[in-house]
């Protein structure tokens, strides 16, 4: 700028950091020059959760959160309320395109080694956000109370009752009833709409402050800040206004257009996003012939069916995510990023790949002897992938990795 | 890298994995193909009037209202009213809460007839439209029909006058061998082998040929696909536009982030 | 790096920007247009129906419509031809003040020559004014030759709705749309919207 800013702008710079603000985060904000298109998920993942509170709140004028009404106000807000099933639709594709976008964020932080050292916390806080949305996706499947609704939360809260001892007392605790009730409803709406965005939101702010305090990561696994220009910029980078915000706009474009697609074609997501049971309402009677989780929980579900025991399940379930906070430690690697690893490390992320996608497909589908044994392959090298990540990143030979990107 | 993703994907791909878990159309198999046509508003009228006339005795479609039928149908409301609209204190604004009362009807049917507003989003169209055509005649049965797929089913025939009596018969069909041609015996006929199962209509009992009645059929559940989801139409229209805005939106952002890009790379 | 802004560069954000913003308003449609009354709203301020036949002369009854009070009373043919003595008294005897559907048409102030379809509202505070028709003296009036007092804060309509002069009740009791078939009377609608 070479005006001086006008007088109301001075006002507001000297009572808020405005100008420092924007300059430390947005204009002057460094971020690595040479990025590919897995980079672009974190951005799209705030977008989601954006469309997600819009349309949430929106579908509250609607839904009525009693036993006797859920289900029935789903239809209202799908014809009696004017573009209702517009706002339906987004909530429901955004869940699913949520989890979509987060799996492939996740994905690019262990293919590029994001959690290395520094960014150790901002993986904890990521992960963190990983199973708060777990939870909130849980809570709001719910809500709608049909059938998959009904004993999907049925199964998911038994599961506390496998815990030893405080198990069945968890369970009616959970419940707020003997059964599957309107108390389980009014509470999981609470849960769904207030408490678990505000914890999201939180979560969010903190991986933000954490990334921007140590910078964002690239694909090469280079460490920029190694080399700097004089004013103590690094040289292999560029300020995040406006160039990674136009990439994030051509990103935000792409996936427009595949949100649309699926939003207005196919917001059923052929059976996987939009369950078909749960267009019956919930019938504690009589139980749907499969009940199966939404996609996005799959590779979980399928590892529970794996033990045949249902406290090892749980058990299992709960090491498959928790397992996940701990890789910045089990990764000994010399390099960051898989382009630089060895082969051993290679041969391991496929096959965990691999085994996440076939896991994913076995959750949704009947169980058969075959598929059981497949499922206990699955976890087996999905625990292996990361057990045996100290001693495979240790015992090979990794690329040098380069001084500049 | 990608080789080795490929091949151990193809391992993993064999029949025996996918095998089918048990037909989507009970006895009788693969549902048949329906497809919906929600613009052909005179298959939607016509499927609306058998409903009504067949349906609506037992059947609720609580969810929806008269009025928006008569609206998204382009049926005038005064012919509405006169031809489908049967209750006295009936207002177009009122939902479709169905003439029998459950508690009648459990006596009578053993369970009380479902609403069907949901039904075709619930099992599919080609499932209810399978159904609909699979009554079959079985003396065992409280009404003396059985459905190939729904087995079991409490319904009556309603739609028998119409469609004729079926009844399970058996075929002779001639038998497959193992290299999938078809087994003669040595003077070159087919060798047949009887297979029962198989629905066959009792002719001259129905007032419709095949033909027709699976028209009747197709605009019913035309009508039931409708019910099942009104926005459908509008929602397919809408689609293509916003895809299309992103698409220009993609293009326009795409072109300045290359401008922009220039100055790093 | 250079960061000079090209004529390319403004071009090129400005139909970025152009095609983003041109967006904005299509995608706000749904959530504008959910706060509309829904068809459940609808329904239930749908219009109503009454037969008027079994009135008596001088009866007023009272119609729920849109959760308000509607007024209908059937006139003597006395009360009507006596509304213009009145006039003196009142604030907009023509009902120049209000939107009037019916202006002119019938003395009664609706589309019937024999019956009045006012909205039971003051339109002070909301309150429902009570119905005196006798031709004798009250409390609010020596004089009084029928009409609707309203007991929160005393406002005063003749027998058609038309408001007192010196009341706090600033306007005439509103007329909501309305026809007559025979008999039935709709409220809620014109004829011939439905």
């Amino acid at each position: 700028m070479t005006q001086k800013p006008s007088g109301i702008f001075n006002w507001l710079n000297s009572r808020l950091p405005i100008v420092n603000t924007y300059e430390r985060h947005l204009s002057k904000h460094p971020v690595p020059k040479k990025v590919n298109f897995w980079y672009m998920f974190g951005a799209l993942a705030s977008v989601v959760l954006i469309v997600q509170i819009v349309s949430g709140i929106w579908l509250m004028f609607g839904y009525e959160n009693t036993e006797e009404g859920a289900f029935a106000s789903i239809e209202y807000i799908m014809r009696d309320i004017e573009y209702g099933w517009i706002i339906r639709y987004m909530h429901t594709t955004g869940a699913s395109m949520f989890f979509a976008v987060v799996y492939l964020h996740m994905f690019r932080g262990l293919m590029y080694g994001s959690y290395h050292k520094p960014r150790e916390l901002v993986w904890i806080f990521g992960m963190t956000i990983y199973f708060v949305m777990m939870a909130e996706g849980f809570l709001g499947y719910v809500l709608p109370y049909g059938q998959m609704s009904y004993w999907g939360a049925q199964v998911i809260i038994s599961l506390f009752g496998a815990i030893p001892y405080i198990g069945e007392s968890l369970e009616l605790w959970v419940r707020g009833d003997y059964y599957i009730s309107g108390a389980t409803i009014s509470r999981f709406f609470a849960l769904h709409v207030v408490a678990l965005p505000l914890i999201l939101i939180a979560l969010v702010f903190m991986h933000l402050v954490a990334l921007h305090e140590v910078g964002a990561g690239n694909p090469e696994g280079v460490d920029i800040e190694k080399h700097l220009d004089e004013d103590g910029v690094p040289l292999d980078s560029v300020p995040f206004f406006p160039y990674k915000v136009l990439n994030a706009l051509v990103a935000i474009g792409i996936f427009g257009v595949v949100f649309s697609i699926i939003m207005f074609f196919f917001p059923e997501g052929g059976g996987y996003m939009l369950e078909l049971a749960n267009f019956e309402e919930a019938n504690p009677l009589s139980t749907p012939e499969h009940i199966a989780p939404v996609w996005y929980y799959s590779p979980y579900y399928a590892m529970l069916r794996a033990v045949p025991d249902k406290l090892g399940g749980l058990v299992v379930m709960g090491a498959a995510i928790a397992i996940l906070f701990v890789v910045p430690w089990l990764d000994r690697s010399k390099a960051a990023s898989i382009r630089y690893k060895g082969n051993l490390s290679k041969i391991a992320m496929t096959l965990f790949i691999l085994s996440w996608l076939m896991l994913a497909w076995l959750g949704t589908v009947p169980v058969t002897e075959l598929r059981k044994t497949l499922s206990i392959i699955g976890t087996v090298i999905y625990f292996a992938f990361f057990l045996l990540m100290p001693i495979y990143t240790s015992i090979e030979k990794s690329k040098p990795v380069p001084e500049r990107l | 890298m990608k080789k080795f993703i490929l091949i151990t994907f193809f391992l993993f791909s064999s029949a025996a994995i996918f095998a089918a878990d048990g037909a989507p159309c009970g006895d009788y198999g693969e549902c048949e193909s329906f497809k919906p046509q929600l613009n052909k508003t005179e298959s939607l009228q016509l499927g609306a009037v058998t409903f009504i006339n067949h349906c609506y005795g037992c059947h609720s479609l609580e969810y929806s209202r008269w009025g928006r039928i008569a609206k998204d149908l382009d049926i005038p409301e005064e012919i509405f009213i006169d031809n489908l609209v049967f209750g006295q204190d009936v207002k177009l604004g009122d939902r479709m809460t169905g003439s029998m009362k459950s508690a009648d009807a459990e006596s009578w049917f053993g369970i009380a007839p479902p609403d069907l507003t949901l039904v075709t989003r619930l099992h599919g169209s080609d499932w209810v439209y399978t159904y609909l055509k699979t009554f079959y005649e079985d003396s065992s049965k409280p009404y003396g029909v059985n459905n190939m797929v729904y087995p079991g089913a409490a319904m009556p025939n309603v739609l028998a006058s119409m469609q004729g009596q079926q009844i399970l018969s058996c075929k002779d069909l001639p038998m497959i061998a193992s290299n999938g041609g078809i087994r003669r015996d040595e003077q070159g006929n087919d060798i047949t082998e009887e297979k029962c199962g198989y629905l066959k209509t009792v002719s001259g009992s129905g007032s419709m040929s095949e033909k027709e009645f699976d028209e009747v059929i197709y605009n019913l559940v035309n009508f039931m696909t409708y019910v099942g989801e009104p926005s459908r139409a509008d929602r397919e229209r809408i689609g293509w536009y916003v895809i299309l805005f992103f698409i220009i939106f993609t293009a326009f952002s795409y072109l300045l982030f290359r401008e922009y890009q220039k100055d790093y790379h | 790096m250079e960061e000079k802004t090209t004529t390319r560069r403004k071009v090129l954000i400005g139909m970025t920007a152009g095609v983003g913003a041109a967006g904005v308003p299509f995608a706000a449609v749904p959530f504008i247009a959910s706060w509309n009354p829904s068809a459940k709203a609808k329904a239930f301020g749908a219009p109503v129906k009454v037969d008027v036949s079994k009135m008596q002369i001088g009866q007023k009854i009272q119609v729920a419509w849109r959760k308000q009070p509607v007024f209908v009373i059937r006139h003597s043919k006395e009360t009507l031809a006596n509304l213009q003595e009145v006039e003196s008294k009142l604030d907009d005897p023509k009902s120049l003040n209000i939107d009037e559907p019916y202006r002119d048409i019938n003395p009664t102030r609706s589309t019937s020559q024999e019956y009045t379809v006012i909205a039971g509202v003051c339109t002070h505070l909301g309150c429902s004014p009570k119905y005196y028709p006798e031709m004798e003296s009250q409390p609010w009036d020596e004089s009084w030759v029928g009409g609707f007092f309203c007991p929160c804060h005393g406002s005063m309509f003749d027998i058609v709705g038309r408001v007192f002069k010196g009341v706090p009740a600033p306007t005439n009791l509103k007329v909501p749309p309305h026809y007559f078939d025979g008999n039935i009377l709709t409220i809620g609608e014109e004829r011939g919207t439905a």
